[in-house]
């Protein structure tokens, strides 16, 4: 990665920072039984680990060729759920483009492995038409096409963190009340409602009416998507 | 409304499951709140650019310092000046350059902090189209449609005014005129493509060859499909480009005009702006992104932007509520739905 070593620096310290609150997430969720995203915090800690890994060469701990394989399992798996969201088949994740998000970071995470490794190969050769041929294959224009949609997603998750209620509410919400099926079920408020009662999921969610523990802070994982998409368009954009 | 908030619920990922998607006020994007968001993610593009390595360097400096030729000394001088400051100071002052673009981009997207962010992002424009773009060279008759005049960062500013969130709404027939009104939305976009029309029969666009250097220099370090692209338009152009700037001056003269005809005219004049903003932004280079050393993607892609909020609306949507984000368009029902 070309830039300046200090800002190298900030960008890896802003994803290891991320990728530590996201293993802490997984901790805290798993032990405390809160509701959380576990497949995005996981491969938030992935990400974060690899980026640090990238931007900084002696943060790296794994072995070459190794993220290139988890990120395309990542890509997969994501997609595999985008896929039954679109066929009608509701996951624990939600939404489509929820998904979707992720299989664009996984593949702009597989993209800047395999172009590194390529342009690493033809530097190795020494000649300058190895280093044109890096040039080439690396495919600038796709490094761009995925930091525009890449920079949408930072905007449309940074658009609805408004949306997002904070932990205290969700804390005072989840106390143990009895809660009216069907109740409030029109205007803004009724989202909660909607969505909130009578889905029981795989991310520790109870069934209606019954007391639940607080999810973990929804708008702090919203802020964690949005910092590790502006610092993977930035690497996009450095490898252009 | 409450389509909105079943719409917002269901698209709310995992946080649906566990009832964490709550505010009362918050409502799916208007139209308007769209175009804001593109202008925020442009901002985004802008900021990591500028992050480049290439920006921290003294080419930097050299190339706003460039922009001071031409120009009057009271606009030139000053150029020189910050050039100078910046030279001393790459690191540091691209440094805040850049994230203060990024704040503007998380700004603007970030609904709390969107009049802020909006009204720092004129500010901001405005200082850059002086000190980093020399006035885009209107002032030193430099600019030409297709090297970035008016300059692109004065559109920034432009569309920062046109989808401003005011506190009560205009009935407009397009989006751009809800915060200023129809007449003087429609005046700005006269301004702006009547400026463009006038530049590209200036002796830097229309003498022979001017414009097809122009392009063909665009091509060095881009790749090789962009290159390609360039090099064929800047050869046709350095054999046509006087006439070819005349066409261009027409098109652009029917683009500014277009605005105050009936809605089919009026349409036709928004697609045919956009297609010009896609031709300006090719025989741009795409702003020089691909190559390193872009601080920006220039002025295609806003002025595309720009077209779209002048997209007129059907006539039943005309009428406005005086509630910012309420009005009834047809393009504002979800953002993912459109």
């Amino acid at each position: 990665m070309a830039g300046p070593s200090w800002l190298a620096w900030v960008f890896a310290s802003v994803v290891i920072v991320v990728a530590g609150y996201c293993l802490t997430r997984l901790v805290a969720s798993w032990r405390r039984h809160r509701p959380s995203d576990h497949r995005v915090d996981a491969i938030h800690v992935l990400m974060g680990v690899a980026m640090a890994g990238m931007l900084v060469p002696r943060l790296r701990v794994f072995w070459t060729g190794g993220w290139e394989v988890v990120f395309a399992a990542g890509a997969a798996w994501f997609g595999w759920l985008a896929i039954r969201e679109f066929r009608g088949r509701p996951t624990a994740g939600g939404r489509p483009g929820h998904h979707l998000q992720h299989v664009l970071a996984c593949g702009a995470m597989l993209y800047m492995f395999l172009a590194a490794a390529t342009v690493a190969k033809a530097a190795a050769g020494g000649s300058a038409m190895s280093g044109m041929a890096a040039g080439a294959a690396h495919f600038r224009t796709l490094a761009l096409v995925l930091a525009f949609a890449l920079f949408g997603y930072v905007v449309w998750t940074a658009d609805r963190l408004s949306s997002l209620a904070p932990v205290a509410a969700l804390a005072a919400r989840s106390a143990p009340v009895p809660v009216l099926a069907g109740a409030g079920t029109a205007g803004g408020a009724s989202i909660v409602a909607a969505g909130g009662e009578g889905t029981p999921g795989d991310d520790g969610q109870a069934p209606a009416g019954q007391s639940r523990q607080a999810p973990l802070s929804p708008r702090l994982a919203a802020c964690c998507e949005i910092a590790m998409g502006v610092t993977m368009g930035y690497m996009l954009i450095l490898m252009l | 409304m409450a389509s909105q908030a079943a719409d917002a619920g269901a698209r709310a990922g995992w946080l649906r499951g566990i009832g964490a998607v709550h505010e009362e006020s918050w409502t799916a994007p208007d139209a308007r709140r769209r175009l804001q968001l593109v202008l925020a993610g442009i901002w985004l593009l802008d900021a990591v650019l500028q992050f480049q390595a290439f920006m921290f360097s003294k080419g930097f400096s050299q190339m706003l310092g460039a922009t001071a030729a031409g120009n009057p000394a009271v606009i030139a001088d000053p150029i020189n000046w910050s050039a100078k400051i910046i030279a001393g100071h790459g690191t540091a002052t691209n440094a805040v350059f850049a994230f203060i673009q990024l704040a503007i981009g998380l700004g603007i997207a970030w609904r709390p902090t969107l009049k802020l962010a909006l009204g720092a992002s004129i500010v901001w424009a405005l200082g850059v189209w002086w000190f980093g773009e020399g006035l885009g060279g209107v002032l030193s008759g430099a600019g030409g449609p297709v090297n970035g005049a008016p300059g692109a960062v004065i559109i920034y500013a432009l569309l920062a005014v046109l989808l401003w969130p005011g506190s009560r709404d205009r009935a407009a027939p397009f989006v751009a005129g809800r915060f200023t009104g129809a007449n003087v939305a429609r005046s700005l976009w006269l301004v702006l493509w009547g400026s463009l029309a006038y530049m590209a029969l200036l002796p830097a666009t229309r003498a022979p060859k001017a414009l097809g250097g122009m392009v063909s220099a665009m091509a060095s370090g881009q790749p090789g499909w962009l290159s390609g692209v360039d090099n064929h338009l800047g050869a046709f152009l350095t054999g046509h480009g006087p006439a070819v700037a005349v066409i261009l001056a027409i098109v652009l003269a029917l683009v500014a005009v277009s605005v105050y005809l009936p809605r089919p005219f009026a349409r036709a004049g928004v697609v045919l702006a956009i297609v010009t903003a896609a031709f300006i932004w090719l025989a741009e280079g795409l702003g020089g992104m691909l190559t390193g050393g872009g601080t920006d993607p220039n002025s295609g892609p806003l002025l595309a932007l720009v077209a779209v909020a002048f997209w007129p609306l059907a006539s039943a949507v005309l009428s406005a509520t005086g509630q910012p984000g309420q009005i009834a368009t047809t393009q504002s029902q979800s953002p993912e739905g459109a």
